[in-house]
């Protein structure tokens, strides 16, 4: 059966809403969170501000006490309620879109240490360029995931698996052109092993959003889509099955 | 894995059934209504039992399900106000045809109730009492059979040294095994238990809980519980019925994580619908 | 906030307004009514088998009289003025033609309490209440010393002479006589019977030589014979062990042995026998019957409103009064019943009716169907109290509906049942009124139980201490004697019924006992 995002809200047990609700609030809290850690990250390089990468850093502990508290609150609603079918699956996503986004947490404070490096280095900024478009790209996929997660937006939740290919496309070309670089000036391979692991921690941010959205696959339709290849993925059918 | 079928009833309510291969079980129920001194109970159910397995009937209060599990038992002759139709099926025999004799079928589906009720006398004659209405036995068979049956209730150490006491001595959980090992002592096919542990403390719950789960090698299991995380625990396939009709049923672990119908799910995640 | 009450701590709660009081308030009167009932019956009952003193009253008119006082009422003359007498239980009957005497209290002179005045028990005529002067042995004067212990030791003598005869002519002399009535003419009975009549005529003789010469208060003299006396005592000269020693003997006579004296005298044996026997007669019929009705009722008749009439009839007939079915034993059973029964099997014997009249089978037959509501109502509200499950369970179990009921449902009902048993004597040992059209006798003293066959005598007639109390009490002449004894009857009439429900009680405890822990679910 299908559900929506208020699916969560009609239960006989107003305190079982509301808990539910609170999950929910805060795995979003947490995932704007994380959204601010990538982009201050990637404006710290872009603009070369130090301070900004110094905090997107210090920040990381945040998002990680973050995901405690909603492991806890998990925990206890699994402890006191036993929930079943679409609750059960709500309270597992949560739990797995936490680790993800703590993931993504630390990718982004990778970023903000690669970005200080290369600021301290103060380098010339090759492959800023792609640097700029892989990481709207995967902003743009981590809050898709987010609001298909808020919604229950299984279309939503599609593109963004969809749209992870195409950043591992991205990515792959970024990589192909950075590598010539070093080939070409061996003096900027540091600078340029720096870019490499953010564009590499940016893959990883996209992947993980493709996790998130896997997630409102399982949460809205109970089908665990996780190691399905997006191209043999029929989502004629998911959409259809009820 | 089995095949669901879904379909629509004439009503416009939708039902998703798990096709159980005629091979694999013991019970089938085929197109069964029941109604209650005019009163629509049961509506048009089918569905298939598998043997040597734990099936779960779970609902709300007037559901069905108990009046379905006194229909398999035929409990229900005795009661001029009920009138069904459809057929139920024993391991491919109709148990309302001509040649079946009501008692040869209840020794064959036993049946335990919710309320633990041992008769009054001893433990031993408890047990002993559903061998005594059939053939005579030696003392010597009949003591063996009814050592097995506590021992498969798991009732048996408890009692050993005391066989002969007043069953009303033992206690609530304890009595409820009785009537499980009592039943047993008949050696059915299949088992319905109406609610059998609601009326029990939660220890005492979950031991009857261990019991059926071992208690399926032998024989098949039909539950009735309105405790859906009981249902859970023990059941490999549950169905469930609301107003007198199957509205899903499914293996046990499909249901609970991720049921086909909006009613089944609000039913078993206790929202208002 | 409300304080903890403790269990035993006296006292009512309050602020409850006055509904606790008003109902313990009726529980308690309802207690004082039965203990003053109970007391009342001790006391009048009870108190007649103590000794009471006599005492020697001088008259103003010099004239004397020996009794034992009993109580006094202030009456008035015709003329208004006021009257104390006193009642004296004077005895003597045969001489002053009355055993009673009214004394009016400012006409005694007077009082003492001589020892040597006896009290002395006879066969006939009552009671003599004189002074002992001499023992005579066949009609010599003997100069015995001490008198009093002489006449003691010649009375022991003839009253086991007397036991000896009595029990020589029920236990010989009868059977034998019954045997060749039948017409078994044998040689050796006739001879072993001439010889048990020879011996009963020795005894008699033996019984006869003593004799004690007396004096009444009236100064008449007159020669007693020890073999019509039956106890003798001298209530003044007694210690207080010696008189609870004779009052515990004059109750034992009167428990067990048979009325004398028009009932208002000697004891209620027969009676007590009778209640017993009939009420558990009445049991064995009502039982069995009253179980099987309440089982119909309940287990296998289709309930529907034919059931429901039946049911409402069958508690009506509770309420239908005793007399009624009294009339309808009389109609049915003894009449119908019994004279067919007599055309049939007791031919010879007519015109005299054998069952054609009122008799014990008849007396229990009607109680039992007066009690069958009771059992039917009780049984049915047990079976009602067993759980449906119950049943089911039983069933499910490839029990058949016979089975069922026989294996599971009826020992479950048994404390119910017999709670129905229990309510039905209660109601049947004290019933009277119906029993006095279908078989009960003012005097019956051959118990409906004997050693002939066969032992049981359903035809019989027989006493029962319900009547007995109310034939003592209005039917008799002596109405001052009938008294005490219509008191110690309804006492011990009460007793008979507490130890039948009593025992009652006790087997349904055990019942119950066996399967303890009776849930209450």
């Amino acid at each position: 059966m299908d559900i929506t995002s208020d699916t969560h809200s009609q239960h006989i047990s107003r305190q079982f809403n509301q808990e539910l609700e609170e999950l929910k609030t805060h795995l979003m809290a947490m995932g704007g969170l994380v959204e601010q850690q990538i982009q201050e990250a990637v404006s710290a390089l872009l603009e070369g501000d130090s301070r900004l990468a110094e905090r997107v850093r210090d920040n990381d502990k945040a998002v990680n006490d973050m995901q405690l508290k909603i492991d806890d609150e998990c925990t206890r609603v699994l402890a006191r309620r036993q929930p079943a079918a679409s609750d059960l699956r709500l309270v597992l996503a949560v739990i797995r879109a936490t680790s993800d986004l703590e993931r993504i947490g630390d990718e982004a404070s990778k970023i903000a240490r690669n970005a200080l490096s290369l600021i301290e280095a103060n380098q010339g900024a090759k492959g800023v360029v792609e640097v700029r478009h892989i990481s709207e790209h995967v902003r743009k996929m981590l809050r898709d995931a987010l609001t298909a997660f808020a919604r229950f937006d299984i279309e939503l939740a599609l593109e963004v698996v969809h749209e992870d290919d195409s950043v591992d496309s991205e990515y792959a070309s970024a990589m192909r052109s950075l590598m010539t670089f070093m080939m070409e000036d061996p003096r900027a391979i540091s600078p340029v092993l720096n870019v490499m692991w953010i564009l590499r921690a940016l893959e990883r941010i996209g992947d993980h959003a493709n996790n998130l959205a896997e997630y409102v696959v399982y949460l809205v339709k109970g089908l665990d889509i996780r190691h399905v290849d997006p191209e043999e993925l029929d989502e004629a059918a998911i959409k259809r099955q009820d | 894995m089995s095949e669901t079928l879904f379909s629509q009833a004439a009503g416009g309510t939708r039902s998703a059934v798990i096709e159980i291969p005629a091979a694999r079980s013991c019970l089938e129920i085929d197109d069964l209504s029941l109604r209650y001194g005019g009163q629509p109970a049961l509506q048009g159910l089918s569905l298939r039992v598998p043997r040597h397995s734990v099936t779960a009937f779970i609902g709300p209060s007037g559901c069905g399900k108990s009046t379905l599990l006194r229909v398999l038992n035929r409990l229900h002759d005795l009661n001029d106000e009920v009138t069904q139709s459809g057929r139920v099926l024993l391991e491919g025999e109709d148990i309302h045809g001509p040649g079946v004799a009501v008692a040869q079928l209840r020794r064959r589906v036993g049946m335990v109730f919710q309320t633990p009720n041992p008769f009054p006398m001893s433990i031993y004659e408890n047990v002993a009492f559903g061998l005594r209405l059939q053939v005579p036995l030696k003392k010597r068979r009949r003591d063996e059979i009814i050592e097995w049956a506590l021992v498969s209730a798991a009732l048996w150490d408890e009692v050993k040294d005391r066989l002969h006491d007043s069953a009303w001595t033992l206690s609530g959980g304890q009595q409820q095994r009785l009537v499980i090992a009592r039943t047993l002592a008949v050696q059915p096919e299949v088992l319905l238990l109406d609610e059998p542990a609601s009326a029990l403390d939660p220890i005492s719950s979950l031991k009857i809980e261990e019991l059926i789960r071992n208690l399926k090698s032998r024989l098949s299991v039909i539950l009735v519980t309105h405790n859906m995380q009981q249902a859970a625990r023990v059941s490999d396939y549950t169905a469930f019925l609301e107003g007198g009709e199957l509205v899903e049923y499914a293996a046990t672990d499909d249901l609970f994580t991720n049921p086909r119908l909006t009613r089944t799910e609000d039913y078993i995640t206790g929202r208002m619908s | 906030m409300r304080r903890l009450r403790l269990p035993g701590r006296a006292g009512l709660p309050r602020g409850e307004g006055p509904w606790p009081w008003l109902a313990a308030g009726s529980l308690a009167l309802s207690l004082l009514m039965l203990a003053a009932l109970l007391l009342l019956l001790a006391g009048r009952g009870l108190g007649h088998f103590w000794p009471a003193p006599v005492e020697l009253v001088t008259l103003d008119d010099g004239r004397q009289l020996a009794g034992q006082p009993v109580r006094e009422e202030r009456r008035q003359t015709l003329q208004g003025s006021p009257l104390r007498e006193r009642l004296y239980r004077t005895g003597n009957r045969d001489l002053d033609g009355e055993a009673w005497r009214w004394v009016e209290v400012t006409s005694i002179a007077r009082r003492e309490r001589p020892d040597d005045w006896a009290v002395i028990e006879r066969q006939r005529w009552g009671e003599l209440i004189v002074r002992p002067l001499a023992l005579e042995e066949a009609g010599r004067r003997l100069a015995e010393a001490p008198l009093w212990a002489a006449f003691a030791a010649r009375l022991e003598r003839v009253l086991s002479l007397r036991a000896e005869r009595d029990a020589l002519r029920r236990e010989v002399i009868a059977p034998l006589a019954r045997r060749l009535a039948a017409g078994h003419d044998d040689a050796e009975a006739r001879a072993r019977l001439t010889e048990a009549q020879a011996r009963v005529g020795e005894l008699q003789a033996a019984m006869t030589r003593d004799a004690l010469v007396v004096e009444s208060a009236a100064g008449e003299r007159l020669t007693v014979p020890l073999e019509s006396m039956l106890a003798a005592w001298r209530p003044n000269a007694m210690s207080p062990p010696e008189k609870l020693a004779a009052w515990g003997a004059n109750l034992w006579h009167f428990l067990s042995e048979g009325p004398r004296a028009a009932n208002t005298a000697g004891g209620v044996w027969p009676a007590i026998f009778g209640t017993v026997l009939m009420v558990l007669l009445m049991s064995a019929l009502v039982t069995p019957f009253g179980v099987l009705a309440a089982v119909y009722l309940h287990e296998v008749a289709p309930q529907g409103r034919l059931t429901g009439w039946v049911r409402i009839a069958v508690r009506n007939l509770a309420g239908v009064p005793s007399i009624v079915y009294g009339v309808f034993g009389l109609g049915v059973f003894v009449y119908g019943i019994g004279g067919r029964l007599d055309d049939w099997l007791f031919a010879d014997s007519l015109p005299s009716p054998t069952f054609g009249t009122g008799g014990l089978l008849w007396a229990s037959l009607t109680l039992a169907l007066l009690t069958l509501p009771v059992v039917i109502v009780a049984t049915e509200e047990g079976l009602a109290r067993i759980p449906a499950q119950q049943r089911e369970a039983a069933l499910a179990l490839g029990a058949t509906r016979a089975e069922m009921l026989r294996r599971v449902i009826l020992p479950m009902a048994l404390p119910a049942m017999l709670t129905g048993v229990i309510l039905a004597i209660a109601r049947a040992a004290g019933e009277v009124a119906p029993l006095m059209l279908v078989g009960v006798a003012k005097l019956a003293p051959q118990v409906p139980v004997d050693g002939d066959f066969p032992y049981l005598h359903l035809e019989r007639k027989f006493m029962h201490l319900g009547y007995h109390v109310f034939d003592v009490g209005f039917h008799s002449g002596d109405v001052e004697a009938a008294l005490p004894l219509v008191y110690a009857t309804a006492l011990l009439l009460v007793g008979v019924i507490l130890v039948l429900n009593l025992t009652a009680i006790l087997l349904r405890h055990h019942l119950r006992a066996r399967h303890a822990a009776l849930r209450s679910r």
